[in-house]
């Protein structure tokens, strides 16, 4: 062939196209896909020894065993003894590294103000209540004459002998209970669930009633009246019938419900502590609902937020505080009350700290548990329990260890190691041995214990209306409540998939979301007559028309009572 | 490897959910994203472009007001085993059918990214990596070292935890056994379930439990009807819920809204 530089053109070309039916360029593809498997921004997991640490979840007083898989100490996974866990214990190691953690906070400039303020008209609000820590808050507030805040449930129930559950709106399903407990007891009753909207819980029940929105209240009143014999329900008739059996709810004729069931004190108990020294009971000052307390009475409130489930509406704490009141509150997050506060100090949380767990709403008998820690706290966190035993001359360092030697000195009950299983009866445990489990991962238990029944209330029972507002024409339904703190991994749920109301979000039925103007996803402004939250919108057909299901951010929380009048126009 | 799906297997691990047991708290979702190394949501992710191995559905029985009822049913990867289509699309071989354990599996090192296995499976329980993984500062120390992070531009899916597998056979060998006992095996769905809805095992062995559960009269399989052959049997006694697993019939796919 005649070399030119045309001929020189033509094969190159032949050349080209040629390769294209080689497997070359082929696999090329292939190593292409193969290289970029190292590309330096994926993280590579580390590698190393593999163990095993035990805890209890510190996230709600359920309080689930744990074992943690670590590896060179962190822990990598979670995972439930003796049962599965919630999505939020599950994904707990990472709270430590959540982006809006509150880490930084002028604790030296806060504690210097608060002792400047003096010890008149100082409260502290306790929203975990029941743990030592608590107990050291109240023997501080005796010592400086101030007030402790919490809002304990003083009751539990024992789910395990009862035949037929009325629950009305209560997340019995779904939070409320340890699901190692709730879930095996749920095989031997027949739950009845009553509520608004078809929650988890409603899809699990044996019977759903639906209910109009706000109409918990006045329900139940018609089945105390049908038990009284002044009305017909058949849900009171299958109470009577299927016994024994039992009303959960927030209600305040459900106490009385279950007086006339014959529940009371058998199956509905004084929620139980775990025994405390005698002097920290003589020290302590009693427990103080918020409603109770005077308005303008507060100069000085401390608010523990650690863990916390339960957020009160600032508009309920607000009127009890003075003009130049000064609040200080201990936060995981930057969310709560930091919006409120003068000073936000920054806390360790669970899994980082050594804490016990006040007693859980299904447990019946008197339990103690310690959320020992799996990974070491941040610098430069602040504790309430130091902050307001230092204000009170209290040594606040080793209460966990006291209150295991006062334990240990009654003698009753068991004591479950969680790495070996063994359970053992306390008198033959040392007082050493016994700390030493309870810290490493471990539970006591007093199942012989006498139950006491709760207190009723004495308050009169006054018949439940619900109001109209024509300018706010739907009414709230509220998710139930979640960590104040949730790892970045719930997205899965709230974003990657519509399983749960993301707690920024609300929901509507298609015929309101229309109404308003609003399409899936849009951005929009809820307004009740306590104020207006910047919201996203869910359109979901599962919502009751008239009604509007609302997240449980801190924000919403703030305006949006349960059963709360509001509207959603776009934002 | 796509022949070797017609031999006689060594183990046909396959799951039982007991979709009445199912309450919808999406711990299995976040139970698989954390054993799995699966990346919380980018800014932009939404349902049709997020990572989730097992997603749980709320279905409904059409029905309006006080008759409404719903059902909760967690879909993954169904393992199919005669014919699965995202084998026999992938021009990469990135999928196959593990003989001993009759596993659907994904190689990310070898997927381009092409995405035809997506649109094949009819199950839609297959997920493209629109984003580089990442975790906020200081999570990638909580990553399992078990499982690889993929890469951006590559499919995933459930491989019922093949990290746990792994685990399981070395377990197994180090003790001189063979058989892998079955309580040493559990997908990390499956174990963080607190309701216990979802069961695990060999569907070979027939004493076992979810052996036993499949072949109950209230068992059911998704599409059934094409032939696939999926491993994951769903149950219920309800009948509007076994409805669900049928296809739609022509003309009818919007009447549930």
């Amino acid at each position: 062939m005649k070399q030119s530089r045309r001929n020189i053109f033509k094969f190159a070309g032949g050349a080209v196209a040629g390769a294209f039916f080689t497997p070359a360029p082929w696999r090329l593809i292939t190593d292409t896909a193969l290289w970029s498997e190292s590309w330096p921004g994926i993280p590579r997991p580390v590698r190393g020894d593999v163990t095993a640490k035990f805890t209890n979840c510190g996230l709600c007083s359920a309080g689930c065993a744990i074992r943690a898989r670590c590896v060179n100490g962190q822990p990598v996974s979670l995972a439930g003894l003796g049962g599965g866990l919630c999505p939020f214990g599950l994904t707990a190691h990472h709270l430590p590294f959540h982006p809006a953690r509150l880490t930084q906070g002028p604790v030296e400039e806060a504690t210097a103000a608060v002792k400047a303020r003096g010890t008149a008209g100082l409260a502290i609000l306790d929203l975990n209540p029941g743990r030592t820590a608590s107990w050291t808050y109240r023997r501080a507030m005796a010592s400086l004459k101030g007030s402790y805040l919490a809002t304990a449930d003083p009751v539990a129930y024992d789910l395990s002998s009862v035949r037929t559950v009325l629950s009305i709106g209560t997340p019995l399903l779904d939070g409320w209970g340890t699901p190692s407990k709730v879930f095996p007891a749920r095989r031997n009753f027949r739950l009845i669930q009553a509520e608004a909207l078809e929650s988890r819980t409603a899809v699990m029940a044996d019977q759903w009633i639906p209910l109009a929105p706000g109409t918990e209240r006045i329900y139940a009143q018609q089945v105390l009246a049908t038990l009284r014999g002044r009305d017909t329900s058949p849900v009171a008739a299958q109470l009577k019938a299927n016994g024994p059996s039992v009303v959960i709810g927030d209600a305040p004729e459900v106490a009385e419900i279950n007086r006339l069931l014959g529940a009371w004190g058998k199956s509905v108990v004084a929620r139980a502590e775990a025994p405390a020294p005698d002097s920290w009971r003589k020290e302590a000052a009693p427990v103080t609902a918020l409603d109770t307390l005077p308005e303008g009475s507060v100069r000085t409130l401390l608010i523990d937020e650690s863990a916390a489930a339960s957020y009160i509406p600032w508009d309920r704490i607000a009127p009890k505080l003075t003009a130049d009141a000064l609040v200080v509150t201990f936060a995981a997050t930057k969310g709560g009350y930091v919006r409120h506060a003068t000073y936000a100090l920054p806390i360790a949380i669970y899994p980082e700290f050594m804490d016990d767990l006040g007693p859980a709403a299904d447990s019946a008998d008197p339990a103690w548990r310690i959320s020992a820690p799996l990974v070491p706290p941040p610098a430069a966190v602040a504790n309430l329990a130091e902050f307001a035993g230092a204000l009170a001359g209290i040594s606040a360092s080793n209460t966990l260890r006291e209150r295991a030697g006062a334990i240990h000195k009654a003698g009753l009950g068991t004591l479950t190691n969680y790495a070996t299983g063994n359970e053992t009866a306390l008198k033959e445990v040392a007082a050493e041995d016994f700390w030493k489990v309870l810290s490493e991962g471990g539970a006591w238990q007093n199942v012989a214990a006498k139950r006491n029944p709760p207190e009723i209330s004495t308050a009169p029972l006054v018949p439940a209306v619900v109001g109209a507002a024509p300018d706010l024409p739907l009414l709230a339904i509220r998710e139930p409540a979640q960590p104040a703190l949730v790892s970045p991994l719930m997205t899965k749920l709230y974003q990657e998939s519509n399983l749960r109301l993301a707690p920024n979000r609300v929901a509507l039925h298609p015929d309101e979301a229309r109404a308003a103007n609003l399409r899936d996803g849009a951005r929009a402004i809820l307004y009740t007559h306590a104020g207006r939250c910047a919201v996203q919108v869910t359109v979901d057909s599962a919502v009751p028309p008239g009604s509007v299901y609302v997240g449980s951010s801190p924000g919403i929380q703030d305006i949006c009572s349960p059963a709360a009048h509001a509207k959603v126009v776009p934002a | 490897m796509i022949s070797e799906n017609k031999k006689t297997l060594a183990a046909r691990y396959g799951m039982s959910i007991d979709v009445d047991r199912c309450n919808g708290c999406g711990s299995c979702m976040v139970a698989c994203a954390v054993e799995n190394n699966v990346p919380p949501a980018n800014a932009n992710a939404t349902d049709r472009t997020g990572l989730t191995w097992i997603r749980v559905f709320k279905v409904d029985n059409g029905l309006e007001g006080a008759d409404r009822r719903s059902a909760f049913i967690p879909l993954l990867c169904q393992h199919c085993g005669h014919d699965a289509p995202c084998v026999s699309v992938c021009p990469q071989q990135a999928v196959d059918i593990d003989p001993a354990t009759g596993v659907v599996g994904q190689m990310p090192e070898r997927c381009l990214g092409c995405r035809y296995c997506m649109t094949a499976c009819p199950y839609h329980a297959r997920y493209f990596n629109w984003w580089d993984p990442a975790w906020p500062a200081g999570m990638e120390k909580t990553l399992n070292p078990d499982v690889a992070p993929r890469m951006r531009g590559v499919v995933e899916k459930c491989n019922f935890c093949h990290g746990r597998w792994h685990a399981a056979k070395a377990k197994t060998a180090a003790e001189g056994n063979t058989a892998i006992d079955p309580g040493d095996y559990m997908p990390a769905c499956v174990e963080a379930c607190p309701t216990g809805a979802i069961q695990f095992g060999d569907l070979n062995d027939s004493s076992s439990l979810v052996a036993r559960n499949a072949r109950r009269a209230e068992s059911f399989r998704l599409l059934e009807s094409i032939g696939t052959d999926p491993k994951i049997h769903y149950r219920s006694t309800k009948a509007w819920v076994r409805d669900t697993a049928h296809p739609p019939r022509p003309g009818k796919e919007n009447a549930r809204g």
